[in-house]
């Protein structure tokens, strides 16, 4: 049997989602985005509003939602700002290697404390040398007595400069290993804020780590585990990446759809122009694909089954279609989709990066081969 | 530092537009900030700069201003008095705030630096001078107040816009404390008219240099509002 619907627990998550949205993140994106500031008024209100920490299970203080649930959110905070969702969402990266390896001690110093007051962590694993291919990753740990001690550069920090803590990825007798590394930690120094093309509310640096004493209890797994735990945490994760890419080709949809029926050419409105009403068509039939795949992807991980495929799938196709639904809508607005008055040149900045982070569509469709590779027929 | 304070000041005059005006946007066309609430019933505005006729729907908390029309003979002002009578209060103001504030540190200063003698026996000669100049800008502010009015009728058709109400308010607002300041500088309680100095020996006389003080400093914030808001519809961003 399939059922497509939402159930009413849903529904209801998704309206206080767009509520928050419509108050809280699209009428503040273009001010955040900007001045770069990092908006911590409105994770504050997220936090309240119980939209930070999906993940953190019960016992450890938090109110998880299911991975399904997780994307409808995101796509409704997306559709106001994408990149004031990532500061809002992307703790859930740093947090779900601990939630997937992490012993009940580090669980209870590192999730619990996330769920009482509001903090931030960081997936600290991408180095200058190291983006798509993570088993490049050059940060050394080398074992003293019971710690280690960690040097090297993490670039492109999601919340770098407001992390409590991070998880690191760093080679220990060149086997990929996880630690949890506290902010705090002597040796451990935060890069500027880096300016790039979109999210500008979203905080991105470079860390570095030099001579930053770990002790073993913060190692997540065994020495070797790295790899793994980090690649694991994608196939929960990137559903939810793709979801903020559905929530970026909705606002461009909804942006040019008001646009389109209100503006007058040739003595017509714009949307009756077949050129135009044919992109608009184009633009909701590719999100509802890129919605299904989503869905799907998240259905999968929710129900305990392996979804890198289809994680996969989603992340790469809704990357595209965000990025050419940001193009369109540009194209509908015609002069003033060009201009920064309007919603949709930020639209394309913003969706510009779903094609690259957390696995380049590259990377994406190299996993998808993978797969396929090991089938003998494709259903 | 005085990156700082922009950005501090910016932050309230946001806080303060969000609070009395809720969502504002820009004109795609001149910039110039508007407000949703001063759309009519049809959504429609008229952009008070470049005269663009804006169709204003919020979609998915986005505002999306679509260009309709242009109004492209708009009535000028007539005989132009507000343009050029506004900036006779804006230029005497701070003078005036000047010479009141160096007359209070004066008086404060005097008993400690005997030094001051030959400038401190000029004092009665700066405290008319700063009355004169209070007195001009604030009655001139009066005509500036009533040639805006009559400009917003008859340029702006009496359209709401948040930038007008804001000016009204605080016109009357800088003729309040302005108002004050003169009673006061006038009566002779704060500066005495044969030093022209404050008495620092009476409690009563300081209170009331504090007073005198505070309104014309709110008034420089009043009218340095009036002015930046004024240009923004003239020159836009």
């Amino acid at each position: 049997m399939m059922d497509f619907s939402l159930s009413p627990e849903q529904l209801e998550l998704v309206e206080r989602a767009r509520e928050f949205t419509k108050e809280w993140i699209a009428p503040k994106a273009l001010e955040y985005d900007r001045s770069g500031e990092f908006p911590l008024e409105i994770c504050r209100e997220a936090f309240k509003q119980g939209f930070m920490n999906p993940h953190v299970p019960v016992e450890y203080g938090g109110t998880p939602q299911t991975v399904l649930d997780h994307c409808l959110v995101l796509e409704e905070m997306c559709t106001g700002c994408s990149g004031i969702s990532t500061a809002i969402d992307a703790n859930g990266l740093s947090q779900y290697p601990v939630i997937l390896a992490g012993t009940d001690d580090q669980k209870r110093r590192f999730l619990a404390p996330m769920t009482e007051e509001l903090r931030f962590s960081a997936y600290a694993v991408t180095e200058p040398e190291a983006g798509s291919d993570v088993s490049r990753v050059k940060t050394n740990a080398t074992k003293v007595g019971s710690d280690y001690v960690l040097n090297g550069v993490k670039w492109w920090i999601t919340n770098g400069s407001v992390a409590s803590w991070y998880f690191v990825l760093a080679r220990c007798e060149d086997k990929p290993t996880a630690f949890i590394v506290p902010a705090d930690t002597p040796g451990v120094i935060r890069g500027p804020k880096e300016i790039n093309l979109g999210q500008h509310a979203s905080n991105t640096v470079r860390v570095t780590l030099e001579d930053v004493k770990v002790a073993a209890k913060n190692r997540l797994g065994e020495e070797g585990d790295g790899f793994s735990i980090a690649m694991k945490t994608f196939d929960h994760t990137r559903p939810g990446v793709a979801s903020g890419a559905n929530g970026i080709t909705k606002a461009a949809l909804n942006i040019a759809l008001s646009y389109a029926k209100r503006r007058r050419t040739f003595d017509k409105k714009l949307i009756s122009n077949q050129g135009i009403s044919f992109k608009l068509a184009e633009m909701m039939t590719r999100l509802d694909a890129a919605r299904y795949l989503t869905y799907k992807a998240a259905w999968l991980f929710d129900r305990g089954q392996n979804n890198a495929r289809e994680a996969a799938e989603a992340k790469w196709f809704a990357a595209d279609v965000a990025m050419s639904a940001a193009i369109e809508c540009a194209q509908v607005l015609g002069g003033y989709g060009f201009t920064t008055e309007m919603p949709a040149e930020k639209l394309i900045r913003d969706a510009k990066i779903y094609q690259i982070y957390e696995g380049a569509t590259e990377i994406q469709k190299m996993i998808i081969v993978g797969k396929l590779m090991r089938m003998k027929e494709v259903f | 530092m005085i990156g700082d304070v922009r950005r501090l000041v910016a932050k309230i005059a946001e806080k303060f537009k969000r609070r009395f005006y809720g969502r504002t946007f820009h004109c795609p066309v001149c910039h110039v900030e508007l407000a949703m609430v001063d759309a009519d019933g049809n959504r429609l505005m008229v952009c008070p700069l470049c005269g663009v006729v804006l169709d204003v729907e919020e979609v998915y908390g986005h505002v999306v201003p679509v260009v309709l029309e242009v109004e492209l003979y708009r009535p000028q002002p007539k005989m132009r008095i507000h343009p050029l009578v506004t900036h006779v209060p804006i230029g005497l103001f701070p003078f005036a705030v000047l010479g009141a504030g160096a007359l209070i540190l004066a008086s404060v200063l005097g008993p400690w630096a005997p030094g001051l003698g030959p400038w401190l026996a000029n004092a009665p000669l700066v405290a008319d001078a700063t009355l004169v100049l209070l007195a001009l800008s604030v009655g001139l502010s009066v005509l500036t107040f009533a040639s805006g009015l009559w400009d917003w009728r008859r340029r702006y058709r009496g359209r709401p816009y948040w930038q007008i109400r804001l000016k009204i308010v605080f016109s009357v607002l800088f003729l309040m404390l302005g108002g004050i300041a003169i009673a006061l500088h006038a009566s002779g309680a704060v500066f005495q008219a044969s030093t022209g100095l404050v008495d620092v020996a009476s409690p009563m006389a300081i209170g009331l240099a504090a007073v005198e003080l505070g309104a014309l400093l709110l008034g420089m914030v009043v009218i340095a509002t009036l002015g930046h808001v004024g240009g923004t519809l003239v020159f836009g961003r």
